[in-house]
């Protein structure tokens, strides 16, 4: 049905309103291949891209696509399509197996090819040695994994994945991020979304930013990155001498200024983020001062917004 | 064929029954993981089981034979069975008017609402006030309500009717040799003090001769049904002789125990032939009417008819009470208000809509689901019921078939409702889950209403209700079953014999004239499968219009 020249996923001038409440605002959007990651703070829209890309919502005006189709209209498009969606719920009294087999004969398999395809899954995200213990008995990580090997059974083209990382401990972070980079990797198309900038981008580099139901960016995580890294940036060191360490930073170039936060911490000020990165290792060995932590507080998603929103006005 | 070489069938047809398996199979385990199924069919088994446990005593109790036409009782408890006086033309309802009691000669009354005291020895009757007396016949004493001498209790203290007030034909006993009656009648010798405001006379009887009081059996099961079969022939037969009058003295005043009632009529039904039972059959030989002339048949032996029509009634009032009215419409409401609403709300839709499935489909097979729990409890019910009554039933054979058939078509009935009251459910927690709960309830009662007042008889406001339409399908598949229950039903009407069959069972009416329970059932089948397709196309457009958040 699709052809190469059908993108997985296309948004033309979609709005979506809650009557007087916009979920996202006249947004155009092709993506296809690689993993995107969809930034935004809380209530920036980015649930209700999906949701209209799944077809749980209609929107309000414009055209969503998936591989060429309406998903309000048709459900084809779900075959090539694997969605974890935000909710926690799962069925607590099935086994991990039952849950990924029974959901994958919804695709039309026999109860052996879906029990065979569940094992295969359920290799992949890391929970093939618990397959048959009930969900109810899971951890966080495990239940966000579990959610991903439901969608990922039928062996998608397209990937969706709603706040994957939400509430996992950082070993669950890190081996869900390495599912998702391997799928990238496939050739496949994976839309992630995330709140916390530092997730994304250890998954990947292209992004689209949504803020307040707009599209604010898209394009390289890199290539924004060193917008903002030519912007003010504090770096927070935290020393027994904060004042002594200061005499060393004042001399660099890519230093501008120099506070203190109270008694055992310095802030340290830049324009150009990485050039201050560059030259930090050296001052503190030079200093011979013992550092206890470093700190890049404007480093987060709301200063890129910030930032983002500030330039745009 | 596709790329990997599959046909149409393979690719299309397998598929979709395969998500209606998993769909189906999925709202099973989630039905049977829910500590509410396991509650609602508990207490539905429960239900049945002592339904049954009556059944089976009733049946170990065994069959006492019942005085249909209430001839045998001695109302009056003169010593004389009710059949027996009405032989002799006196009052069952009064203690001195008996067989050979003569008749009464009064001497003198008090006026109406006169004060004042009389003495002698008398018999006293209609009799309101106290009697002091040296003489008291207790073995004559009583009045239309009866007054046993030995039994009678003491008065309270104070004035009759002041402080204390005696039932209407009762009495009590004030002192040792005296008693304050109302409304009643005894033979003494002493003096009576008229009450102010009421009555009393006296006299004596005479022509008096004894009769031997009957034994109550010989009124009992005294007139059986006589029917040769053929409507033409001269059917019924005044075995115990009350509406010839065979046998009885000629002095009898006739239609003395009438009074009350219109007339005796030794040919009611008009036909010239007296003391019989007209059988009206319609063209094709079916009996349509039963016209008996008075008193004939009118006490058949339980054998031949009630014990069969005990049987029918328990397995249609069950059939049509326990299975139909009360788990057909408890089931749906505690399993099927869920089907959809319970997965919106928990998030657990998002797995299943995130699959290639129409939400249309979706519905469908959750419905299917919900029936297979719900209707294979159903009819494993209906099994065991079936197996208990086929085998302890009445009749010669060892196994009566024909009940376990009836309990299929009871099932088969109690499913088609299941499925429609399901979709009507399912639909109503989609449209509001909030008040979809209180709505289901409301059309639970209203469609209880409808089903007793389907099993009263009426047929026109019913019939905007499911339970009417299974009730219908019901009586249909019994008649198809049973044919003659149209017979035992017209039976129980002409003799006014007491009826289970009469109180639970309908003719069916829907029969588009032509009296066929074949009709009467195939339409009923069609109104209830239509009645839940609707409810489904409607609830699964509602859903498709659904924005799921």
């Amino acid at each position: 049905m699709s052809t190469k020249a059908t993108p997985a996923v296309l948004l033309e001038k979609c709005s979506k309103w809650y009557g007087q409440v916009i979920g996202i605002n006249d947004i155009s959007l092709a993506i296809d291949g690689g993993v995107t990651g969809i930034l935004g703070p809380n209530g920036a829209g980015k649930s209700t891209l999906f949701k209209l890309l799944m077809g749980r919502l209609k929107p309000s005006s414009g055209n969503v696509r998936l591989f060429g189709v309406d998903p309000w209209v048709s459900t084809s498009p779900y075959r090539r399509v694997g969605y974890v969606a935000e909710t926690e719920k799962l069925y607590d009294w099935m086994t991990g197996h039952d849950f990924v087999s029974t959901l994958a004969r919804l695709h039309g398999m026999t109860r052996e090819e879906a029990s065979e395809r569940a094992s295969h899954v359920l290799d992949f995200v890391g929970l093939g040695d618990v397959e048959n213990k009930e969900i109810g008995k899971y951890s966080k990580g495990m239940r966000q994994r579990i959610k991903i090997a439901h969608a990922l059974v039928h062996d998608p083209d397209l990937i969706i994945l709603d706040e994957p990382l939400h509430g996992c401990d950082p070993i669950a972070r890190t081996s869900i991020m390495s599912v998702i980079r391997d799928l990238g990797s496939q050739g496949k198309t994976v839309l992630v979304s995330s709140h916390i900038l530092d997730e994304i981008e250890r998954i990947t580099e292209q992004i689209v930013i949504l803020h307040n139901g707009r599209l604010l960016a898209l394009g390289n995580l890199h290539a924004i990155r060193d917008l903002l890294d030519k912007h003010p940036h504090r770096i927070l060191i935290r020393t027994e001498n904060p004042r002594k360490l200061a005499e060393y930073f004042v001399t660099e170039d890519p230093v501008y200024g120099v506070r203190f936060a109270g008694e055992e911490a310095l802030e340290v000020l830049t324009n150009d983020l990485s050039a201050a990165h560059n030259v930090l290792p050296r001052v503190i060995v030079d200093s011979g001062l013992k550092v206890t932590s470093i700190e890049n507080p404007d480093d987060n998603l709301e200063a890129l917004l910030r930032y983002l929103v500030g330039g745009a006005s | 064929m596709d790329k990997q070489g599959r046909g149409l069938a393979e690719t299309v047809w397998t598929r979709l029954d395969r998500k209606a398996g998993a769909i189906t199979e999925l709202t099973i385990r989630q039905l049977r993981h829910r500590l509410s199924t396991w509650v609602v069919l508990a207490v539905g088994t429960l239900l049945l089981m002592s339904l049954l446990a009556m059944f089976i005593a009733g049946v170990r109790g065994g069959w006492e034979p019942i005085d249909n036409d209430g001839d045998s009782h001695d109302w009056d408890q003169d010593g004389y069975p009710a059949g027996q006086e009405f032989k002799y033309g006196s009052d069952p309802y009064d203690g001195f008017s008996f067989p050979g009691s003569g008749f009464f000669v009064q001497e003198g009354s008090f006026e109406w609402g006169s004060v004042g005291l009389y003495s002698g020895n008398h018999t006293w009757r209609y009799a309101t006030g106290i009697f002091t007396y040296t003489w008291l016949d207790d073995s004559q004493i009583g009045g239309e309500e009866i007054i046993e001498v030995g039994s009678l209790k003491s008065c309270p203290e104070g004035e009759l009717f002041e402080d204390f007030w005696i039932d209407w034909g009762d009495g009590c006993r004030m002192d040792v040799n005296r008693i304050a009656v109302h409304e009643a009648s005894f033979v003494g010798n002493g003096t009576f003090r008229v009450q102010e405001g009421f009555y009393a006379e006296w006299g004596h009887f005479e022509d008096t001769f004894y009769v031997e009081p009957e034994p109550a059996s010989n009124y009992i099961d005294e007139d059986d049904i006589d029917w040769t079969g053929d409507p033409n022939g001269i059917n019924g037969f005044d075995d115990d002789g009350d509406c010839l009058r065979i046998g009885w003295p000629e002095d009898t005043e006739p239609d003395f125990w009438w009074g009350w009632d219109d007339r005796h009529q030794p040919d009611r039904n008009g036909n010239g032939i007296p003391c019989d039972v007209a059988w009206i059959s319609d063209s094709s030989g079916n009996i349509i009417q039963i016209n008996p002339d008075d008193n004939v048949d009118e006490d058949p032996s339980e054998e031949s008819l009630a014990y069969e029509d005990a049987h029918r009634a328990f397995i249609i009032g069950t059939g049509k009470i326990a299975f139909v009215m009360i788990l057909g419409i408890f089931l749906p409401l505690f399993l099927s208000l869920g089907l959809v609403r319970d997965e919106t709300e928990n998030g657990t839709l998002h797995y299943l809509l995130s699959k290639p499935i129409h939400r249309g489909e979706f519905i469908t097979y959750r419905i299917l689901g919900y029936l297979i729990i719900s209707g294979g409890f159903v009819l494993i019910m209906s099994l065991l019921m079936g197996l208990v009554t086929a085998s302890l039933g009445p009749g010669d054979s060892i196994f009566r078939l024909n009940d376990m058939i009836l309990w299929f078509g009871i099932a088969f009935a109690t499913i088609l409702a299941l499925a429609a009251y399901g979709a009507i459910f399912n639909t109503l927690g989609l449209l509001s889950s909030r008040y979809g709960v209180y709505i289901a309830l409301v059309i639970g009662v209203y469609e209880f209403v409808m089903a007793v007042l389907t099993l009263g008889g009426a047929t026109l406001i019913p019939v905007l209700s499911v339970s009417h339409w299974t009730l219908q399908l019901i009586d249909s598949i019994v008649l198809i079953v049973w044919p003659n229950t149209i017979e035992m039903h017209l039976i129980a009407t002409a003799f006014d014999l007491p009826s289970g069959i009469r109180a639970f069972w309908n003719p069916p009416v829907h029969t588009l004239g032509t009296d066929n329970p074949f009709i009467s059932g195939l339409i009923s089948v069609v109104v209830l499968l239509l009645i839940t397709t609707m409810m489904i196309l409607f609830g699964q457009a509602q859903f498709k219009r659904r924005e799921i958040m």
